[in-house]
C-alpha cells in the first residue's frame, strides 16, 4: 500500500515526538502510577525488603492529617508560597517597571541580577545561612549599623526569625525572575496607547491602573501561577539553610515528605505526602494551563 | 561602550540619569551576596568567624580555595558534578529537541495531547519523584550511578526544552527546510544543516539551561548517590559543612567554586540565556 504525502508527513512527524514522548512516559509516568500505589500501601524499609507489605487504603493520608506536625508542615508550606508570591510579585513588578524604561544601563543591569535566579539554590542556602548568622552575619551587622536593632538577632533559631530569613532568600530568586517575565510583557505594550493617555489628560497613576495593568493581565496571572508551582514544591533551600527547624518551623510538604522517606524510610507515608502536594499544585497548573490555552488561540 | 540613545533634552537627560542610579542601587543589593559569597572565600579563618563583621577581606588569602582543592573527596565531587550535569544534558537534548522540531513543524493527530504531557510534566515537583524512583532504581542496581539522577533530572528538562524550543522551529519558514530537500538533504540534514543553525538563540538557551538543570540539582542526587565518592558538589555540601565546621570561608570557597560554572556560562551567553527564558516561561 503505498503512503499519502499527508500520511508520510504524519508518520515523519510521530518519528520525531514519539521518542521523547515515550521517554517521559517511562521516566515519570510509570514512577508516578508506582507513587500512587505506593500511598495506599504500609510500604517502609522492612516491608520494601521483604516484600510483606499490603494494601492499607486512605490510612497513610488519615494519619497525616490527624498529625500535628503534619498540619503545621501544611500551614508552613502556604505561608511560605503566599509571604514569597506578595514580595517577589510586587517588587518583581516595580523592577520591571524601572527597567523597562529605555536608559543606558537598563540591559546590563537587568540581566545581571538574574544570576541570583540562575546558581543553584543550595549555595543560595549557604548563603542565607552564613548571612543570617546570629555572631558572624552580616545581616545583624547591617541592621545594628543602621540602627534597627540593638542586639544581634538569633535569626535561625527562632521559628518566626527563621521563615523570615527563609522567605527572604528565596525571594532573592523569585524577584528577579518576576522581573523578568513582568519586564517582556510591559514592552509589549504600545507606548501610542501610554501617550495618547497623557494627551487625554490621564496621569501616571491612572495610566498605570487602567492601562497597564488591563493590558499587562494575563502575564500578571502567568507568573502568579508559575510563581506558585515554584515556590510550593521548594525544597533544597530549606533541607539546606535550616534543615527545617527550629522545630519544624520552616519545614514544608517538600522536606517532610523527603524526610519520612529517607530519614524515617516510611516511603509509603513520604508518597502520601508528596502526593497531597502534588494534588495542591495540580489544581492550580489547571488553572494555569487554561489561561496558556486561551492564549494559545 | 558608547550608548546608542540620543537625548533629544535636558529633561529626559536627567532622567536617563535618575533611572541609571535607582538601576545601580537594584544591582548593588541584589549582587551583594554573590560579592560576599566570593569576599568571604578569601578571609582568613580568624577573619570569617570572627564577632568583628568585615566587609572585604582584609588580610588576603587562598587558603580556603586550596584546603578545597587539594581534598581528594572535593575533586571527586567535581567530577560527578559534571558527570551528572553532562549526561543529563545530552539526554535532555537528543529527546527534547527531536520532540520540539516534531511538534513545530509537524501536525500529528493528538498534537495538543503531546503538548499537554509536556506542559504539565513541567510542573511535577522532584519530591513527588523522589519515593518511586529511588524504590524503582534501587531494584534496577540505578544507585550509584550518573545515569540514575541525569535520567530523573533530563525528565525536568525535556518539557523545558519542548516548550521553549518549539514556538522557535515555528518561526522558520517552511520554504526554507523545502529549498533544503529539493537539493537532496533528507529530514535529519536539513533538521541539523537548516534548522538548528536558524534558530540559535533558542539552541543555545537549551543547551545552557540543561546543562544548569544538572550543575545545580541536589533532591536527586543526593537521595540516589547515597555513596559519598559519587555525589556532586551541590550533595555533598553536607559533608563539607560537617568537614569544614564553623570555617565559613572554606565553606564559601566550596559555594564559590559551585557557582562558578554558573556565573562563566552567563557572563558570555547572558543575552541567549535572557531571550531564551523569556520567550519560553511566557509564550506558553
Amino acid at each position: 500500500m503505498k503512503l499519502t504525502m499527508e500520511q508520510k508527513k504524519i508518520r515523519e512527524g510521530l518519528c520525531f515526538i514519539l521518542p521523547g514522548f515515550l521517554y517521559m512516559l517511562i521516566i515519570l509516568g510509570y514512577p508516578l502510577v508506582y507513587n500512587v500505589i505506593l500511598s495506599f500501601k504500609n510500604v517502609n524499609v522492612r516491608t520494601f525488603a521483604s516484600g510483606t507489605d499490603v494494601f492499607v487504603g486512605l490510612q497513610n493520608y488519615q494519619e497525616l492529617f490527624a498529625n500535628a506536625t503534619f498540619q503545621l508542615v501544611l500551614k508552613n508550606t502556604f505561608v511560605f508560597t503566599f509571604c514569597c508570591l506578595i514580595f517577589q510579585f510586587s517588587i518583581g513588578f516595580l523592577f520591571a517597571l524601572l527597567f523597562s524604561k529605555k536608559f543606558t544601563l537598563a540591559g546590563p543591569i537587568r540581566g545581571m541580577i538574574l544570576v541570583g535566579y540562575m546558581m543553584p539554590m543550595s549555595v543560595t542556602a549557604l548563603l542565607g545561612k552564613n548571612m543570617f548568622d546570629k555572631s558572624s552575619g552580616v545581616i545583624n551587622d547591617l541592621l545594628m549599623k543602621i540602627g534597627l536593632v540593638s542586639a544581634p538577632v538569633d535569626w535561625l533559631l527562632q521559628p518566626g526569625t527563621a521563615m523570615a530569613a527563609v522567605i527572604a532568600m528565596n525571594c532573592w530568586v523569585g524577584i528577579p525572575f518576576n522581573m523578568l517575565l513582568l519586564t517582556s510583557g510591559l514592552t509589549g505594550i504600545s507606548t501610542e496607547v501610554l501617550e495618547s493617555a497623557e494627551v487625554d489628560g490621564a496621569n501616571a497613576w491612572q495610566r498605570f491602573w487602567k492601562i497597564t495593568v488591563p493590558l499587562m493581565k494575563p502575564a500578571i496571572l502567568a507568573v502568579l501561577m508559575l510563581g506558585f508551582i515554584y515556590t510550593f514544591k521548594a525544597f533544597d533551600l530549606m533541607y539546606i539553610m535550616t534543615s527545617g527547624g527550629p522545630l519544624n518551623s520552616t519545614d514544608v510538604l517538600g522536606t517532610y515528605a523527603y524526610n519520612l522517606s529517607f530519614t524515617q524510610y516510611e516511603f509509603s507515608k513520604g508518597s502520601a505526602t508528596a502526593m497531597i502536594l502534588f494534588a495542591i499544585l495540580f489544581v492550580i497548573g489547571l488553572f494555569y494551563l487554561r489561561l496558556i490555552a486561551k492564549e494559545d488561540e | 561602550m558608547k550608548s546608542k540613545i540620543f537625548f533629544v533634552s535636558a529633561k529626559e537627560k536627567r532622567r536617563n540619569i535618575l533611572y541609571c542610579i535607582l538601576g545601580v542601587i537594584v544591582a548593588v543589593v541584589f549582587l551583594f551576596p554573590i560579592y560576599w559569597l566570593i569576599s568571604m572565600s578569601f578571609k582568613t579563618d580568624a577573619e570569617s568567624f570572627g564577632k568583628v563583621v568585615t566587609y572585604y577581606p582584609h588580610i588576603f588569602t587562598v587558603r580556603p580555595w586550596q584546603q578545597n582543592l587539594e581534598d581528594a573527596d572535593f575533586l571527586h565531587s567535581v567530577r560527578n558534578s559534571f558527570a551528572v550535569a553532562f549526561l543529563s544534558m545530552f539526554l535532555s537534548m537528543f529527546f527534547g529537541v527531536t520532540a520540539a522540531y516534531g511538534m513545530g513543524r509537524y501536525k500529528v493527530p493528538g498534537h495538543k495531547g503531546f503538548l499537554l504531557t509536556f506542559l504539565v510534566t513541567q510542573m511535577l515537583p522532584a519530591s513527588l519523584m523522589l519515593t518511586p524512583m529511588y524504590l524503582i532504581f534501587s531494584k534496577m542496581g540505578l544507585l550509584n550511578t550518573y545515569l540514575g539522577p541525569a535520567l530523573a533530572i533530563s525528565s525536568g528538562s525535556i518539557p523545558f526544552i519542548v516548550v521553549t524550543l518549539r514556538p522557535y522551529f515555528k518561526s522558520v519558514p517552511v520554504s526554507l527546510d523545502d529549498a533544503a530537500r529539493i537539493d537532496g538533504c533528507n529530514v535529519i540534514q536539513s533538521c541539523v544543516r537548516i534548522m538548528l543553525p536558524a534558530i540559535k538563540t533558542g539552541i543555545i538557551t537549551v543547551l545552557v539551561i540543561s546543562f544548569l538543570n544538572g550543575w545545580n540539582d541536589l533532591a536527586y542526587s543526593m537521595t540516589f548517590n547515597v555513596q559519598a565518592d559519587m555525589r556532586p558538589l551541590t550533595a555533598n555540601i553536607y559533608r563539607f559543612q560537617n568537614k569544614w565546621g564553623t570555617k565559613w570561608n572554606c565553606i564559601m570557597a566550596y559555594g564559590t567554586i559551585l557557582v562558578l560554572p554558573v556565573i562563566t556560562l552567563f557572563i558570555f551567553l547572558q543575552k541567549y540565556i535572557v531571550g531564551g527564558l523569556t520567550a519560553g516561561a511566557v509564550k506558553e
